[in-house]
């Protein structure tokens, strides 16, 4: 989410989480790192 | 989502192996993967409108291999420019060009040929002619600065080691206003430096 700010982005959020790893091999991994997809939205700042 | 990989992480290697595991997507979707496919998945883990995603061609929505759903976090508006980083097989793309309609302009960057192919094949078979396919990849987009509304992308920056340099070509070539909604991988935790450098786990 910094990476956005710092690259000149305003309102950087998280807008919905997935869980979307369920069901796969990798599930046991993602979970242990806390995992997820997740929708991220932001603002490109005025110039 | 890690921003930095170690300094010796081997990332032509990485980018090499994403483009062989999603040549393998583009080619046989029901093959063994370790990532949830297709248009089942999008609808029920993903919130996709089914209605939607079957009035695209099959070959398309057959290879989508999506974490999030970009097109959640708010309309496209009609006659936008789009840009879809990492478009693969073209589900968001496809969907995009049809929000944005005749009127505006649909483009997709990526580095997989196949997946390449397939979107332009769908696009012609959708009879959406606004639809534009280049190669590339996230860190140095084939897209003119400031020319771009929207941004969307669907679990790409997660492959991207250099992510600073790909959000930085974001910018660039948005519009000032303009918005960017973008799905991908998050992470609670830190990743060991065992983790960072193990390809695998990069590529799911």
């Amino acid at each position: 989410m910094d990476v956005f700010t710092a690259a000149g982005f305003r309102d950087v959020r998280i807008t919905h989480r997935y869980n979307c790893f369920a069901g796969t091999t990798k599930e046991r991994t993602a979970q242990r790192y806390g995992v997820i997809g997740a929708n991220v939205s932001a603002i490109r700042e005025l110039a | 989502m890690a921003v930095t990989c170690p300094v010796d992480f081997d990332v032509a290697s990485l980018r090499q192996e994403v483009r062989t595991i999603y040549a393998r997507v583009a080619a046989a979707p029901d093959g063994d993967f370790h990532f949830h496919r297709g248009p089942h998945y999008a609808t029920t883990m993903l919130g996709y409108d089914a209605t939607e995603l079957a009035a695209l061609p099959a070959d398309v929505t057959s290879s989508f291999a999506g974490v999030g759903n970009p097109h959640a976090i708010g309309p496209i508006p009609a006659g936008a420019t789009v840009l879809d980083i990492g478009c693969g097989s073209g589900t968001d793309l496809l969907l995009a060009a049809r929000r944005s309609g005749p009127t505006g302009r649909a483009i997709g960057v990526d580095m997989t040929e196949a997946m390449r192919r397939r979107v332009l094949q769908g696009a012609a078979e959708s009879g959406l002619t606004h639809v534009d396919v280049r190669a590339g990849d996230a860190t140095r987009l084939p897209v003119d600065t400031q020319s771009i509304d929207v941004v969307i992308s669907n679990g790409v920056l997660n492959l991207v080691p250099e992510k600073e340099r790909a959000v930085a070509e974001i910018a660039r070539v948005m519009k000032p206003g303009g918005r960017v909604q973008i799905a991908d991988i998050v992470i609670r935790e830190t990743l060991p430096d065992s983790a960072l450098r193990d390809i695998d786990l990069w590529t799911g």
